[in-house]
């Protein structure tokens, strides 16, 4: 049961692409829609990377319906963000508004997109209601420690 | 002739007896289900264990190395590659033989070119022609491909196109003709996943004219990466009758550079060393700094890029070459390392993975002349934008040719194709590393085909039959097509033309160089514009050896 529903997520998944995100909006903004693409930052290799070997991207984003800033407090810009899964470090990536918005580079592994209401374009740290979020697609990795397959139990 | 990954493997089942080692589970069609005693165990990530479901399973071929019942420590010893400078005219004998390695105390028989490891370090002038007679003395069918080079394509070495293969025992011949300045490389083009692993390669070194043709560095370096898979004291064997390791190519857990697993250069403070990197790996690509040292990105396959650049890192997948300067500024030691983001699959998250190749160690006497100033001083080479120029009015038309990448798969164990079909949730651009070696193991040319198939006419690998005129200008789009069984990244590489990737996911490339290698990532669409200016029908194939060996290569004849 577990094989099928990975499998239907990972359909669906693929359905969007490996470069896709998809966002959600949030009780700030519910009538805001959105969805992201990742595309490799500029690099003479055939792909770009850290160092220590981060994939490098830049990030299209396309969003609807996102409200005034203003409409939603002391708020004048809206900004895209990147951050760890466990929320612990944020880089911005910069400002966004409706239509297409090109922002970046991220350099995470896994990390969440997240576009927020901000008192400028340029703030220092993530402070204002969030109104879309997105996992990127290499959150959907998955810890296969407890599988059956792994306790020697197929299918 | 164009069946040429076939047309090796039943070259391999005809050719004369190998002498190989053998284990007991022999001539079993399908997946063999060896004696686990016996069977050869495979070195697994830390903390990882092989699937329940493939335990005892072994791969669906003989097992076999290089020089089965001959004692390594009777073979001569590998030399370096020495520099072997040739003029214009002159002739080489270039021969294939066995010799012993010994790689962290452990001797081998492996293979290499006049004894040597990599092969001698040939250095000629642009515009030279060399001949050079290939000389066949190991125990499989053989050949010379110069990589890269636009030759005529009677000595393109590629076998089942341009040649028979050279039998052991065999000679054959080669006109080679460079045209163009740049790093090069030659490599047998027969069951690349043993031959060249075991150690059939050398660079190609292509001087220019023109003295500031590179900008100026106290002194060069030719460093060709590969890697070994050993378990302790013992080399992973081989397919007799095809490539294992089918799906992901063999990674090897073994780094190398110029066949030694520990690099060693000593500077002077403030030097600045050209390096011309190559990677000869069967299928890992490399991430490559030098300790924080700075590096400054000259050219890459054919020549320079347009505009010099500063770079973190190296990126290098098979085949690919890239010329560099570092400036060692202080004393101290600089670790030649690559550092990748491994993916476990266990946990489902990265981890970083870095191994060192070697050290620069950096003296405190000041490099003499100190070429600093230059160093910080990024070139444009307008030379190579103004020939490309005559390209760029080809760049924004539809795509002439269209390739999707993919794979099939027949006959895998059970618990593999579990486990392929529930983690298909993310698949990274780049696989850096072998995240899945047991089932990478057990896979082989015999249950994986690895497809180029062209969007118009349906048609696969060596059934794609495109011709294409004289002096005309290709642009080949290639999806590598994510929702397969096992998606991968290709290293794909066009023999005898050179190409520009003009652009990756529909973004411009900014800063172009010519190339002969391009690698494509999964999901990612990569359009190639082809300089076809050679006649002659010439292989365009994945560069990873086991892939190829999956039958992953068609012809473009440039009629």
């Amino acid at each position: 049961m577990t094989g099928r529903i990975a499998a239907l997520a990972a359909g669906l998944l693929l359905l969007a692409g490996p470069y896709d995100i998809a966002l959600h909006p949030t009780r700030a903004a519910p009538d805001a829609r959105g969805e992201a693409r990742l595309y490799a930052a500029d690099s003479p290799f055939g792909v770009a990377v850290t160092a220590d070997g981060r994939a490098r991207y830049e990030i299209r984003i396309n969003t609807r319906g996102l409200p005034r800033p203003d409409s939603l407090g002391a708020f004048r810009a809206y900004v895209a963000w990147a951050t760890t899964p466990d929320l612990t470090r944020w880089t911005r990536l910069g400002p966004v508004a409706n239509g297409r918005s090109t922002v970046g580079p991220v350099e995470l592994n896994k990390f969440l997109l997240v576009i927020s209401a901000e008192p400028d374009s340029a703030p220092a740290t993530h402070s204002g209601p969030t109104v879309l979020h997105g996992t990127s697609p290499s959150g959907w990795l998955q810890s296969f420690l407890t599988h059956p397959l792994f306790r020697g139990i197929s299918q | 002739m164009r069946w040429t990954a076939l047309v090796l493997l039943a070259g391999l089942a005809a050719a004369p007896p190998l002498r190989a080692q053998r284990s007991g589970h022999e001539d079993m069609p399908g997946m063999a289900h060896g004696d686990s005693a016996r069977s050869m165990p495979i070195p697994m990530p830390a903390g990882m264990v092989m699937m329940p479901g493939l335990r005892g399973l072994t791969p669906a071929v003989t097992p076999f190395l290089p020089g089965a019942g001959v004692d390594p420590m009777t073979l001569p010893p590998a030399r370096t590659g020495s520099l072997t400078r040739l003029e214009d005219g002159d002739t080489l004998d270039l021969t294939a033989t066995l010799l012993r390695r010994t790689i962290h105390g452990h001797a081998f028989a492996m293979y290499g070119f006049n004894g040597q490891v990599p092969g001698p370090l040939i250095r000629v002038s642009q515009g030279a022609t060399v001949t050079v007679r290939f000389h066949n003395r190991i125990d499989l069918p053989s050949s010379v491909h110069w990589h890269g080079v636009r030759l005529d394509n009677r000595s393109d070495g590629a076998v089942g196109v341009t040649q028979d293969p050279v039998p052991p025992g065999g000679d054959f011949g080669y006109t080679v003709r460079f045209p163009d300045a740049g790093v090069y490389w030659y490599h047998p083009h027969v069951r690349e996943d043993v031959e060249q692993a075991m150690g059939l390669y050398g660079n190609l070194m292509v001087d220019p004219p023109a003295p500031d043709y590179w900008s100026p560095a106290n002194r060069e370096q030719a460093l060709m990466l590969s890697d070994l898979l050993m378990q302790a004291d013992t080399l992973i064997p081989y397919g007799e009758e095809s490539p294992d390791f089918a799906l992901m190519g063999r990674v090897g857990n073994v780094l190398l550079v110029n066949g030694e697993p520990g690099y060693a250069l000593r500077a002077h403070r403030g030097e600045v060393v050209r390096f011309a990197l190559t990677n000869a790996a069967s299928s890992r690509t490399f991430n490559l700094s030098f300790g924080g040292a700075p590096i400054k990105l000259l050219g890459s396959d054919l020549g320079r890029f347009e505009r010099e650049a500063m770079v973190p890192s190296v990126v290098l997948a098979p085949a690919e070459r890239y010329i560099v300067e570092v400036r060692f500024e202080r004393p101290g030691r600089y670790p030649l390392v690559n550092a990748v983001q491994a993916i476990n699959h266990f946990r489902g998250e990265f981890e970083p993975e870095v191994d060192t190749l070697g050290m620069v160690t950096v003296d405190s006497i000041p490099a003499e002349p100190d070429l600093g100033a230059g160093f910080g001083r990024l070139r444009s080479n307008t030379a190579v934008s103004q020939e490309i120029e005559h390209y760029r009015r080809y760049f924004d038309r539809p795509p002439d040719k269209r390739l999707t990448l993919t794979v099939r798969t027949a006959g895998l164990p059970l618990a593999t194709v579990q486990f392929m079909t529930i983690d298909t949730a993310y698949y990274a651009p780049v696989e850096w590393v072998d995240g899945m070696p047991d089932m990478n193991w057990l896979s082989t040319a015999k249950q994986v085909r690895w497809v180029l198939r062209d969007d118009a006419t349906g048609k696969e690998n060596g059934d794609i039959d495109w011709h294409v005129r004289q002096e005309s200008v290709v642009k080949l789009r290639i999806f590598n097509d994510p929702r397969s069984f096992h998606p991968m990244q290709h290293p794909i590489h066009l023999h005898g033309q050179r190409m520009l990737v003009i652009a990756r996911d529909g973004v411009p490339t900014r800063n172009l160089v010519w190339k002969d290698t391009a690698m494509v990532p999964v999901g990612s669409t990569v359009d190639l514009l082809i300089d076809a200016s050679n006649p002659g029908a010439w292989m365009l194939h994945c560069h990873i050896a086991e892939h190829l060996g999956a039958g992953m290569m068609a012809v473009m004849y440039v009629d």
